[in-house]
């Protein structure tokens, strides 16, 4: 929202900002790379990988909650939907015990099924399995947001939509058990081969595959974000009828937002399949989809990278205090008052605190400087970031 | 004819359960606007209070139902006080901060009266069953029903025949207004968050005996309890009533003709609709901005 302003110097200073943005988030990745360097734990590389993918869902819904103001409560339902188009492409990939290979996978036979479902037909082709992993989420957060905000739905009830939207999936998921595996989910898969690479679930090449998707999604959000479309996302969540009489076509705006959202978190859906080797109807469930908004408003709403970091260090906290049982106890109640008190102090989360921090030094050496109007300036869209949600 | 009678009594019975859910969520988001996700865990706290009493003061759970509502709602007055009432100017985090005080309370529950399922002894005199046209009811769902049309009784005439509940609809039409004709909006919104989580801890106690008694009970509460409200149109005590009906009737008769989950997942799919036709509720005519 810097960008707005007219001014020559505040314009170079948006701009040495902007740069200063890419730097940080360019850190942030290289950082994500060079950790396999320094572990040589595989099963550590998997969990971390696991928590990056988890930190990619929670930034692509800080794409469309941060920016454009979609509280998306059913995010998850995109990442289930990814996990289970690359779940069942690589379930096609085994070599079933009872049925031979080319042959029924096992949890249909279990079912009584007799011949392989239609729709599973065309995830023999991983390239579909791939397409169809970002195509459905998208396809079904674009018709959802088609739904919602042509008829101008806002704000709580888009938050009560997409959670219904959610618990329909999971339902629907568990019921269809001859086809979806039920509440066991996909189990047993073959490990993913791209371009004759095999991707072992607990080694550093599907650590690097992570991190890989995860820096382009990154980037590719930050580049919508900077975008025109990305002024337009955060003025319609800062006051969306002001747009419109601007004759910007909200809802278009609003669907794009949600769609891109839920391609990123289709990608992850699939890494985290790749990476935990299993599908499951709990990676579309309430629970999930709730922590993702949690990470993200720890994080920080606002910032893709917030949000990432946010995901990853609480995921990350939790995973490492599992092990013992009352740690993760006393954990859980520690999590609940930490999010509570963010919520109350922190609106914008750790990346909140950064820019507060950055305003209140820059302040201060503009005023060493003896810059009297500047301040003022730096309050008034230091406050705007701040409040609107 | 018996068979259908038959659903009509099942549908009516599942409505009073979530009608008496829904409606301290009604009283707490139409008139204050606050989403208090947090509503489940206080069901689940009058829940665990009626078997607490029971187990430790052996008081029969009629008896311990007014202990609960003042206990709980003491609880939801000291959260009004402690967290939300510096929210209110961001409706959606308040959706976000109970989320977490839910999660608090849950695991409080875990780690104190522990995670197993725990069951609460049905009041004797209710025990049996009673005849309605030949259909046989439990007469504990009977009481639950006619407990439950009581209270929203009750409720209707604080909010439109005392004092209270006039100050309360001022500072819901125009808080400053109000303020400045000497209302203590402060003191009334605590007091109105602390009437609605006493109804909730009401609900957790009456349905105790039907369900069994688990930390997590209250999720599954708060969503459909949610969906009753948004349907109902947040302003309107009567729309809640005609949709906890709606949705029990439906939710009753879906369950027959397919399957459970599917009768869910069309719920929740009409919802969606209804939501998106009508965000004001079916039973609102006209609404404030």
């Amino acid at each position: 929202m810097t960008r707005v302003s007219l001014s020559p110097s505040r314009r170079s200073e948006s701009v040495l900002n902007g740069r200063l943005q890419i730097a940080a988030y360019a850190a942030v990745c290289l950082l994500i790379f060079l950790v396999p360097l320094g572990i040589d734990d595989d099963f550590l590389l998997n969990r971390i990988a696991r928590y990056l993918v988890l930190g990619m869902v929670a930034m692509a819904l800080a794409l469309s909650w941060g920016y454009a103001g979609i509280l998306n409560l059913g995010q998850a339902l995109s990442f289930g939907l990814g996990s289970y188009c690359m779940a069942m492409a690589l379930k096609l990939r085994t070599v079933p015990v009872h049925t031979g290979s080319e042959g029924l996978p096992d949890f249909m036979v279990w079912n009584n099924v007799e011949r392989l479902p239609l729709a599973w037909v065309p995830f023999q082709s991983m390239t579909f399995a791939i397409i169809a992993g970002i195509l459905v989420p998208v396809l079904i957060a674009a018709l959802l947001g088609w739904f919602m905000f042509r008829g101008r739905v806002t704000g709580v009830f888009v938050a009560i939509i997409t959670l219904a939207a959610l618990v329909v999936g999971n339902l629907l998921i568990i019921d269809l058990q001859s086809y979806t595996g039920g509440f066991n989910g996909i189990t047993d898969l073959a490990q993913l081969e791209l371009f004759g690479f095999e991707f072992d679930a607990y080694s550093a090449s599907t650590y690097y595959l992570v991190a890989t998707c995860l820096t382009v999604s990154l980037f590719a959000c930050l580049a919508v974000t900077r975008s025109k479309a990305g002024l337009i996302f955060q003025a319609i969540r800062d006051d969306e009828r002001r747009v419109r009489f601007f004759g910007y076509d909200v809802a278009a705006f609003k669907i794009l937002a949600m769609s891109v959202s839920a391609a990123v978190a289709g990608l992850a859906g699939m890494l985290y399949t790749v990476v935990m080797e299993f599908a499951s109807p709990t990676f579309l469930d309430v629970p999930l989809s709730l922590s993702i908004v949690i990470w993200c408003a720890v994080g920080g709403r606002q910032s893709l990278v917030g949000a990432l970091i946010g995901a990853i260090l609480i995921a990350g906290m939790q995973g490492a205090l599992s092990e013992s049982e009352a740690f993760l106890d006393s954990w859980t109640l520690v999590m609940g008052v930490t999010f509570v008190l963010v919520v109350l102090f922190l609106p914008n989360g750790l990346a909140g605190l950064v820019t507060l921090i950055r305003n209140r030094l820059a302040q201060s050496s503009r005023r060493s400087e003896g810059a009297a109007l500047r301040p003022a300036l730096a309050e008034v869209s230091a406050s705007k970031t701040g409040d609107k949600s | 004819m018996d068979f259908i009678l038959q659903q009509v009594i099942t549908g009516l019975s599942i409505g009073s359960i979530l009608l008496l859910v829904a409606l301290g969520l009604a009283i707490i988001y139409g008139s204050m606007g606050v989403i208090n996700m947090a509503h489940g865990e206080f069901v689940m706290l009058g829940a665990y209070g009626a078997w607490a009493l029971n187990s430790v003061f052996g008081l029969d759970l009629l008896s311990s139902l007014v202990f609960i509502f003042i206990g709980v709602g003491a609880f939801g007055w000291a959260t009004e006080r402690g967290v939300i009432r510096f929210l209110y100017a961001r409706p959606l985090d308040t959706l976000l901060a109970t989320w977490g005080i839910g999660v608090v309370l849950q695991q409080v529950i875990r780690l104190t009266a522990g995670g197993e399922l725990r069951y609460v002894g049905m009041p004797e005199i209710f025990s049996g069953t009673v005849s309605i046209l030949g259909v046989g009811v439990s007469s504990y769902r009977v009481f639950v029903f006619l407990f439950v049309a009581a209270l929203f009784a009750a409720t209707w005439a604080l909010m439109f025949r005392t004092s209270f509940g006039t100050r309360l609809r001022a500072v819901v039409q125009d808080r400053n207004t109000a303020m400045c004709f000497g209302v203590n909006a402060d003191k009334v919104y605590s007091l109105t968050f602390a009437y609605g989580a006493g109804l909730a801890g009401l609900a957790g106690a009456l349905v105790a005996p039907l369900k069994s008694v688990s930390p997590e009970m209250g999720a599954a509460y708060v969503v459909d309890a949610f969906f009753v409200v948004v349907l109902g149109g947040v302003q309107s005590l009567f729309g809640t009533v005609a949709s906890a009906a709606l949705l029990g009737q439906m939710s009753g008769s879906l369950a027959y003709v397919s399957n459970d989950t599917i009768a869910k997942a069309l719920v929740l799919l009409a919802i969606i609709v209804l939501i998106r036709f009508r965000p004001q509720g079916l039973f609102v005519t006209k609404v404030r901005s």
